[in-house]
């Protein structure tokens, strides 16, 4: 009897990414930071899928660890959620990876991207790293899903503890603690950290996360001059490519097609009706419907206050590892995630005064304990200047939570809701 | 010119015809395999009534699970618009109106121009709507108004989940089996506060506070609508023809989209 094999899901998202590439170049109406941004996602994953070939040291990472730190010291990183968004996002589902995760007794009601990671582990779609490294930077799931792929992938972990408050004694343990982490990736991988190329990823760092910002000055803009959903880009970027050349040229690229696009007043959508915020991560496997609905009913996100609205703050690249540990602390899903204050209130009631918010668009992640948990105080705080929450139940790669029927027609209520105003 | 609302329900399918602000003719009829002929039925009954069979000219809205495949239809609208603009026709003091429908349940919060302000529904589980109310009346073998007047005889409702029909069944299964059997009153009261609590939270997530309507043809059960009184804490209005409050709003958008002059 044979026993189907689950496909090598990084050599599905690389074949994926050649064919969007090859799409978007013959296109005559594509941005070029799009091109850019695709071929950084071909060379990160054809990096990943070579790597064994290679020799290449593996490092595992949860979302919102430091990749800075990993791509210092050039060693070949894995963002594990992100990748299992990828499948998803290029294969249109993961449910092979969902179901090697129930198989191993991961219950639905786990956070699907966790789920599905522990499952692509387990089955062989990619490749089990040398070193899992992660951290409680902003999602707590995390905290769990490290020790797990420890054990699926019989690798060694470092787990890197980021307190929950941001005094001065806590951000000098969290520099103590990456300071070790580093000594532990040392050890592993045998090579030695670069403080001074560590200073100029950070610098990059802090450069990138100021044209974001400048990205969003300029999204502002009626109408809009970036795409619907093309947040998921910038969301990606710091994920992905943190303090990388690559992600300032694809950024400086981006900035430069959307004045142009100010100018031109070119929106992004042929008829803007509707400037909305978007809370939390659409379901990846929907995206092209939503694009496609984003493109009919003229519905645009023109501001993420927890993905891509930094906060205040520079970062000192001659201090790397402090500003590491600034940036922890200025991630906008900390927002979200960490000591929920008036800080978080106040940051979506200036995004929806400072971007002309309709209304917003909150993608409730029923895997998602710590954002779902939000939905109350976010939508009580948006009603106080005026802008309408829409809640939709979803799950990010699962697809047997919500149908695209389902999200278009809540949508579609949503849209005339606000139409009716 | 005649305005045509038409909410087109996963059981029956309800038609209203307007003129000028005012209420002609309503028919309603079983929701047939195709949307397109569930709704031509009822439009047509409903026209009949109206005495406007051959009109010619009118604008029709559709609402509802099906409205979008009914090819004759000017517009499709959502069922929450509608719910709103139908119970502002009857009554424009209601700030919210929950509709427990056949497969679903809905608060829609409406600001005083009968707008949709925000809006919670339930249509995950039968728990909390119509069908589950009648699986319940047809496992205990009484018929709404049976269940309705005996609710009033109960001294402590039985502990019934809200959160899953299949579950529920089986609860009321057990209560009536146990020795000695939870008496009958308290069970369909137990009924009533699982579906109540539902409709509760709904509104308690939206901020629905006064001014409550009930829409549906579930309103017609006496016995929820007063259970749900006591739950809220207020008296919930009822309209005459609750079952039409969709089709109706569907109605008066339609004679709006005439006023604007969209066919």
């Amino acid at each position: 009897m044979t026993i189907a094999k689950t496909s090598n899901k990084i050599n599905s998202i690389v074949r994926a990414c050649r064919i969007i590439l090859s799409m978007i170049e013959s296109d005559p109406n594509a941005r070029e930071s799009q091109k850019k941004y695709y071929h950084m996602l071909l060379k990160y994953y054809t990096r990943l899928r070579d790597a064994r070939e290679n020799n290449q040291f593996i490092a595992a990472h949860t979302v919102f660890f430091p990749a800075e730190i990993i791509l210092a010291m050039d060693l070949v990183p894995m963002h594990t959620e992100t990748t299992t968004w990828m499948t998803s996002l290029f294969t249109g589902e993961c449910s092979d990876l969902l179901a090697a995760g129930a198989r191993m007794g991961m219950a639905t009601e786990i956070c699907a991207p966790h789920r599905g990671m522990a499952g692509a582990f387990a089955c062989g779609a990619i490749p089990k790293p040398d070193v899992m490294v992660w951290s409680n930077m902003v999602c707590d799931n995390t905290a769990k899903s490290g020790e797990l792929v420890m054990d699926i992938c019989d690798c060694p972990g470092f787990f890197l503890d980021r307190p929950f408050k941001d005094s001065p004694l806590e951000k000098a343990y969290m520099a103590d603690e990456i300071r070790d982490m580093i000594a532990f990736l040392e050890a592993q991988s045998g090579k030695k950290m670069d403080y001074d190329r560590l200073s100029e990823v950070m610098e990059r760092t802090d450069r990138q996360i100021q044209l974001v910002r400048e990205v969003n000055e300029l999204r502002k803009n009626i109408p809009t001059p970036f795409s619907p959903l093309g947040f998921l880009e910038l969301l990606t970027i710091d994920y992905l490519f943190p303090g990388q050349p690559e992600s300032i040229d694809y950024l400086v690229t981006l900035k430069q097609e959307l004045e142009q696009a100010v100018k031109e007043k070119k929106g992004a959508v042929p008829n803007e009706r509707f400037r909305l915020m978007t809370l939390f991560i659409p379901p990846m496997y929907l995206m092209a419907f939503l694009e496609k609905l984003a493109a009919q009913t003229g519905a645009v996100s023109v501001i993420e206050p927890f993905f891509t609205f930094w906060g205040e703050g520079k970062l000192d690249p001659s201090h790397p590892v402090e500003s590491v540990v600034e940036k922890a602390y200025m991630i906008p899903e900390t927002r979200m995630y960490g000591p929920l204050g008036t800080s978080a209130l106040d940051a979506i009631k200036k995004c929806a005064c400072d971007w002309k918010v309709d209304g917003a668009v909150y993608y409730a992640d029923v895997g998602c304990r710590h954002s779902c948990a939000t939905i109350k105080l976010f939508k009580d705080a948006l009603a106080d200047v005026d802008v309408p929450v829409l809640t939709l139940d979803c799950d990010v790669v699962d697809q047997t939570v919500t149908s695209e029927d389902e999200v278009r027609e809540k949508m579609e209520r949503f849209l005339e809701l606000l139409e009716d105003r | 010119m005649l305005a045509v609302g038409i909410d087109i329900g996963s059981l029956t399918t309800k038609a209203v015809v307007m003129n000028e602000g005012q209420l002609l003719a309503s028919e309603v009829s079983n929701t047939l395999d195709e949307a397109e002929t569930s709704a031509l039925v009822a439009m047509t009954g409903a026209l009949e009534k109206a005495g406007a069979d051959d009109s010619p000219e009118k604008c029709v809205i559709t609402t509802g699970a099906g409205g979008k495949a009914v090819s004759f239809a000017n517009r499709t609208k959502a069922i929450t618009t509608c719910l709103a603009r139908g119970i502002s026709w009857h009554d424009p003091a209601i700030r919210a109106v929950i509709d427990i429908g056949a497969e679903s349940s809905t608060v829609v919060k409406i600001n005083d121009r009968g707008r949709v302000t925000d809006w919670a529904n339930h249509d995950k589980c039968a728990a909390g709507t119509g069908i589950f109310l009648q699986q319940m009346a047809k496992l205990m073998k009484l018929s709404f108004e049976e269940m309705s007047e005996l609710s009033r005889n109960a001294k402590k409702g039985a502990e019934i989940t809200g959160t899953c029909a299949v579950f529920a069944e089986s609860e009321v299964i057990s209560h009536v089996h146990r020795v000695p059997p939870t008496p009958m009153p308290d069970i369909i009261l137990g009924i009533y506060l699982s579906v109540s609590s539902r409709i509760k939270t709904m509104c308690k997530r939206i901020g629905a506070g006064e001014n409550l309507a009930v829409s549906g043809g579930v309103a017609l059960n006496t016995g929820l609508v007063e259970t749900l009184e006591k739950e809220l804490g207020q008296r919930i209005f009822v309209p005459k023809d609750p079952v039409f409050v969709a089709a109706l709003g569907a109605a008066v958008l339609a004679e709006e989209e005439m006023q604007k002059g969209i066919q």
